[in-house]
């Protein structure tokens, strides 16, 4: 048992490592838009379901990359919903 | 020729003229020829005349020397001065040189300052700027986050618990633990927590959380390091001061815990969405260096599971939690989360601890619920038997930021919009609970309980918590100034049930007899950052 955890750890992190995130800083307009729309709609959900929303003016911008970053560990959030929120926030 | 020479030499050739023309005249006319002693006479003057102007000419000689002495002196002193001139003239040069130097290098300056006061003037492209700024920034950030929190704990002890000495409880707890975000690039995270806790018998200080967060790609994450039991939601989601909703946590993550609190090692995460938009399911599969317990003598090890910090065990564990959310978003039927849990490690080397749990939250509107079930057990040596634990708890809050009371002015409608009124009840069973922990739960720094720091604060410490079968019912009243800072109010009603048996170190069992009810107010001003 211990064994096989093991091997599909090893496994999985081979498979990490070769599929990179891709960067977020090449994003078109509309990517942007859609993004900013998506993590809107998330917000209130996602961001109430362990503690109260936090609003987008608490923190810098640059601030909510490392906070969404934390939090989508937490939560295990699709990345894509990562991503509305972190623009989402950063836009205000 | 000086004017004194000439006149000598001039005065000596008209004697000698004289004297020659004298007796030429004397044979011409003897009678108009001057007489002998004219001439002396003359002759005698003119002696004198020389030795005057011998004189003269001795003292001008003199007077000549002095001033060429003078002249001498004074030429050494050009002389001096001509040195110091060159001296200075040399250096004058060097500093033209120098100053030539400058000047074109002004011009240079002058020349870029013009083209950057240009580059500065026009408007610059937002991509750039975003670089700029970027740049001012750096690529690494770096944040302080975590809580305070100022706690009064009110325990009013009604009896004995099986001859047990206690006392009525007064006092204030504060506990800071601030913690740090580190993020070199955008797909590692390092955070550490550091705790201390202030309480009337002491002070303690932990280290609960250290770790790496490195994001593979979109559907793995790997943490390393010392990290909150990913099992069920309280330990990682809800312990923090300004997320638990109450002061104090549920009994089966208090003192007599369940599963232990964290773990070293090392985890795998990640979700997706398999549905519409909030229809998502993730996983987080974890190994660690396994549990420990307070007492880690066979026949005496009752107590809970200790964190990692202490662990003794070589038996190491592994774990999975499954989340499941099954309501879209846009169906707005609220939110919904299904959780389970696993836990199986080895402790003492040898011997079996294996857990599950299941948990739920589901938020509707200003309505917000949360409930878990955790399962143990645990193998134990010297032919005793099988020690197994359950605990659960369920709470529910109702925002009263929609309740607009009639006849109510503004100002006090505004007050009630920040409050929210909570109920939690929790339980723990277990067969059997060792006299230590009881011993050690009248404050920080006593005894230090085996979970930590988290029941040191935010604990009543009513021995009622320590019973094998504890139940607690918890009222909650909080005031939200804001989404992280909170002034929240605990009525805790402790109604634990007869049965089980007090272990004492020594192995002594007795059977617990009749456990006094108990009530406890907490009061808590708490700041997440
Ligand atoms: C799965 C639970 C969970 C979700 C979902 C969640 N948070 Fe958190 N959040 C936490 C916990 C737990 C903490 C306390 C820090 C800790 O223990 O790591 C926290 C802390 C924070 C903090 C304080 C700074 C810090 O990192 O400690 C901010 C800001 C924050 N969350 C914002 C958000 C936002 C915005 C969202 C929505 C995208 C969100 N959180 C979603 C669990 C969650």
């Amino acid at each position: 048992m211990r064994k096989l955890f093991i091997a599909i750890l090893l496994a999985a992190v081979t498979l990490g490592s070769v599929c990179r995130p891709v960067s977020a800083q090449t994003m078109s307009k509309d990517e942007k838009r859609r993004l900013i729309l998506k993590g809107a709609k998330l917000w209130p959900v996602y961001c109430n379901q362990c503690h109260n929303p936090r609003p987008p003016g608490e923190k810098a911008p640059y601030e909510w990359d490392q906070e969404i970053m934390h939090m989508r560990m937490l939560g295990n959030m699709p990345a894509d919903n990562a991503r509305a929120l972190v623009e989402y926030l950063k836009a205000r | 020729m000086s004017r004194p020479r000439f006149r000598q030499t001039f005065t000596v050739l008209a004697i000698l003229l004289g004297l020659a023309i004298a007796p030429v005249c004397r044979a011409a006319d003897s009678t108009d020829a001057p007489t002998l002693s004219e001439i002396q006479r003359e002759l005698k003057q003119l002696a004198q005349d020389r030795a005057r102007e011998a004189r003269e000419f001795r003292e001008e000689r003199k007077r000549d020397r002095q001033q060429i002495q003078v002249l001498e002196i004074k030429v050494q002193q050009l002389e001096q001065k001509g040195t110091k001139v060159q001296a200075t003239t040399q250096q004058l040069e060097n500093t033209d040189k120098k100053l030539q130097a400058t000047t074109l290098e002004l011009e240079q300056t002058n020349v870029q300052v013009k083209t950057l006061t240009a580059k500065v003037a026009a408007p610059i492209p937002a991509p750039e700027f975003a670089s700029d700024f970027g740049r001012y920034l750096g690529s690494h950030t770096f944040q302080i986050t975590g809580a305070a929190g100022l706690d009064f704990v009110y325990d009013q002890q009604s009896g004995a618990l099986d001859g047990f000495h206690h006392a009525t409880q007064n006092s204030f707890f504060f506990n800071f633990e601030p913690m740090f975000l580190y993020r070199p690039t955008d797909w590692i995270l390092f955070e550490g927590e550091f705790e201390g806790s202030f309480g009337q018998t002491g002070t303690a200080t932990d280290i609960p959380l250290a770790d790496f967060q490195i994001t593979l790609n979109d559907y793995m994450t790997i943490v390393l390091g010392l990290f909150d039991q990913p099992f069920g939601d309280w330990y990682e989601n809800q312990s923090p001061m300004w997320v638990n909703r109450f002061v104090s946590a549920p009994l089966p993550f208090g003192v007599e815990a369940v599963v232990p609190p964290s773990e070293i090692g090392l985890q795998l995460r990640g979700g997706l969405q398999w549905g519409e938009l909030g229809q998502d399911v993730d996983y987080t599969v974890w190994g660690g260096n396994g549990p420990n317990f307070s007492e880690p003598v066979p026949g005496a090890a009752l107590g809970g599971p200790t964190a990692i910090a202490s662990s003794q065990t070589n038996g190491k564990s592994i774990g999975a939690r499954v989340r499941f959310y099954p309501l879209p978003i846009d169906s707005h039927l609220g939110r919904l989360e299904l959780g389970a849990s696993t836990y199986n490690g080895k402790w003492m080397n040898g011997n079996w601890f294996n857990s599950w749990g299941v948990d739920f939250n589901y938020f509707y509107g200003n309505l917000q619920t949360r409930g878990e079930w955790v399962q143990s057990y645990r193998q134990m040596g010297g032919g005793l038997p099988q020690d197994s634990r359950q605990g659960w708890y369920l709470q529910a809050g109702y925002f009263l930021n929609g309740i607009n009371l009639p006849g109510l002015p503004d100002e006090v409608n505004n007050y009630i919009h920040r409050l929210e009124p909570l109920v939690r009840y929790s339980g723990v069973n277990q067969h059997a609970v060792a006299f230590e922990d009881i011993k050690g739960a009248t404050g920080i720094g006593v005894g230090g309980l085996q979970v930590g720091l988290i029941p040191d604060f935010g604990l009543s410490g009513s021995p009622a918590l320590f019973a094998p079968h504890s139940r607690e019912v918890a009222l909650g009243l909080d005031y939200w100034v804001a989404p992280s800072i909170v002034w929240q109010n605990e009525f805790d009603l402790e109604l634990p049930r007869a049965g089980g048996v007090f272990v004492s170190n020594l192995g002594v069992s007795t059977a617990a007899g009749s456990i006094p009810n108990d009530h406890a107010f907490l009061t808590q001003f708490t700041v997440g950052f």
